[in-house]
């Protein structure tokens, strides 16, 4: 096994696991299915494209602007569309169904509010792409910079679950929603900072994504199908999971396509993706839900 | 119940053949916009025949089209037309056959987001085969005109249309409803559900395998990247659920909606036809289900109280 190639897969597989984290976190508290989840990673892209080509600054530090403006999408869509809608006992009976729906809705939005504001073609600037030689492979920094952030979130988010006060009481309504209630944790507060912590880390994941290849305002649904395979992978809810199934879709991902070639590439994630929900629609690791 | 369905179905068979006479007495923009209304009734009308009735919502339907255009570009010339759309149907049937049990077993969200990944799946192979073929695109010369492609058209979607009414009204349609509402319930009461949806599965698949092979005659050209493009799928489910996809009459509303709407805005802005509807179909979802063939039917029985 060659070093060039599983620096490669850890690359993507620290990027797949850091979307499908918050792909996860969503699910997991509200059930809601938010296949606009890959619109959030591109709307971060282009704040880090926009960021270094009009402002000259840095996709680091475009970041803590991508982040917020994704929150706010994601309170906007909150406040605008679920918090009436999940009072709704006909809506809340088919929640995972209408919140696709919807979401799907929201994607094809944003896709296209974005393909009209800036047009729909691919764009990329450079960003540290010089090479340097670590244990015998030849990597961009890009990369590396790429790899070290991803997993140091994916990292801070496993403990932050484990150890802070909001990351255990998210747990806890992802594991009894009633009996959370029961004890006092404000559902509506910790639903509405899920789906921002979840619409932040896409947005981070963009930021990031932007850093090492071409950016265009249809690239989000690919992203979003590849999550989700991370997440059936790792199991739904399982925070843990996600990163090991970000690391194994990475893998799979980057052998393949050294073995096969680089136009196998969406076929070999679709097949994984079909592979999987018909195999193992639990997860490979963890018990998943019940799935009605 | 055979009564009602030969009420409405001879409704419609009346209606389809009075349209037949449309391209004498209309011009050819006329006609192929009616072509396109046609042709996404005949969509629609077959996407509930699954979707509609079982409640496994096919975000994949444009897999079928694309597998019917790609046929019809494969055959082109070597088979008579006549030839060509049945092939064209009974392949996308062969398809539905093939991936339909194994993929009907697999329930709610999930079954939604593997359909697209399917049809996204089948895509990249025939973008696949086509590249080791070294062919960017299939020309399709001497097609027939708007007018004789209006007629198959009106054809589809009539056959559509009454196929959607004899299952909602039939047993199978029942049974289709009752795995809907309870899959389990249905199951324990002797329904065999998993012969059920694959059926329907088939049955909504032949319809727009022919359509596609339709297509492609209108535009005379195959590109596996437009054949298979997954907004034909959004479409459909939009169109349906804008509509109500419960029965065969309100998804017609929302294609009829839908297709004015592009008329207005595809040419110019055809971003603004797909935000409007991505924003439709939030809307519908979150303060109108049942859509709008649902509300009509709810203020009706309202007012005859």
């Amino acid at each position: 096994m060659s070093t060039q190639l599983l620096i490669a897969a850890l690359v993507a597989g620290s990027v797949y696991a850091l979307i499908a984290l918050g792909l996860n976190l969503v699910y997991g508290t509200m059930r809601l299915i938010n296949v606009a989840h890959g619109e959030v990673v591109m709307i971060g892209a282009y704040v880090a494209y926009w960021g270094i080509s009009l402002l000259s600054v840095g996709p680091l530090i475009s970041a803590f602007a991508a982040m917020p403006v994704a929150m706010a999408l994601g309170a906007a869509i909150y406040f605008g569309i679920f918090r009436r809608a999940m009072q709704s006992a006909e809506f809340m009976e088919r929640i995972e169904g209408n919140s696709l729906l919807v979401f799907f809705g929201v994607s094809v939005i944003l896709q296209n509010v974005a393909s009209l504001l800036f047009t729909p073609n691919q764009r990329g600037y450079r960003y540290q792409d010089e090479i340097v030689h670590v244990i015998g492979a030849t990597v961009p920094v890009n990369k590396l910079i790429v790899l070290a952030i991803a997993a140091a979130v994916c990292v801070a988010a496993v403990l932050f679950f484990r150890r802070s006060t909001l990351g255990l009481a998210i747990k806890a309504l992802m594991q009894q929603r009633e009996a959370s209630a029961l004890v006092g944790i404000p559902l509506t507060h910790i639903e509405l900072a899920s789906l921002c912590l979840g619409f932040a880390t896409a947005a981070l994941a963009g930021v990031l994504v932007s850093m090492t290849e071409e950016i265009s305002p249809f690239m989000g649904f690919p992203l979003t199908v590849t999550a989700f395979v991370v997440v059936i992978l790792g199991g739904l809810g399982n925070v843990l999971g996600s990163l090991i199934g970000g690391l194994i879709l990475g893998v799979l991902e980057t052998f393949g396509v050294a073995l096969t070639g680089p136009s196998y590439r969406s076929i070999m994630i679709y097949a994984v993706f079909i592979a999987v929900l018909l195999l193992r629609p639990q997860g490979l690791l963890g018990a998943g839900r019940s799935r009605t | 119940m055979m009564a009602r369905i030969g009420r409405a179905a001879s409704a419609v068979t009346a209606v389809a053949l009075l349209a037949i006479a449309l391209p004498v007495v209309a011009n050819s923009y006329v006609v192929g916009v009616c072509f396109t209304l046609l042709v996404w009734i005949a969509l629609t009308e077959s996407w509930i025949v699954i979707s509609g009735m079982t409640g496994y919502i096919s975000l994949g339907h444009v897999v079928f089209v694309g597998v019917g255009a790609y046929v019809a570009a494969l055959t082109w010339l070597a088979l008579p037309i006549w030839l060509i759309l049945p092939l064209a149907g009974l392949t996308a049937a062969a398809l539905a056959m093939l991936v339909g049990y194994p993929c009907l077993r697999v329930r709610g969200p999930y079954f939604v987001i593997l359909t697209f990944g399917l049809s996204e799946l089948v895509k990249y192979i025939v973008v696949n085969i086509e590249s080791a073929l070294t062919v960017s695109g299939r020309v399709l010369f001497g097609a027939p005109g708007v007018e004789t492609l209006y007629l198959i058209a009106l054809a589809l979607a009539w056959v559509s249309v009454i196929l959607a009414l004899i299952v909602r009204e039939s047993r199978f349609g029942a049974a289709l409803r009752a795995i809907r509402e309870n899959e389990e319930a249905a199951e324990t009461i002797g329904v065999a559900i998993g012969k059920f949806k694959a059926a329907a599965f088939v049955l909504s698949s032949i319809v727009p395998g022919m359509v596609g092979a339709l297509l492609i005659m209108r535009s005379t050209y195959f590109e596996p990247l437009e054949a298979f493009n997954p907004q034909t799928s959004v479409l459909i489910v939009t169109m349906a659920v804008i509509g109500g996809s419960d029965r065969p009459f309100g998804p017609m509303l929302g294609v009829v909606f839908l297709v004015l709407l592009q008329e207005l805005l595809w040419t110019n802005l055809p971003q603004l036809y797909m935000i409007v509807v991505g924003a439709l179909l939030v809307a519908v979802v979150i303060w109108l289900p049942g859509g709008i063939y649902g509300r009509i039917q709810r203020m009706a029985t309202a007012a005859a109280r």
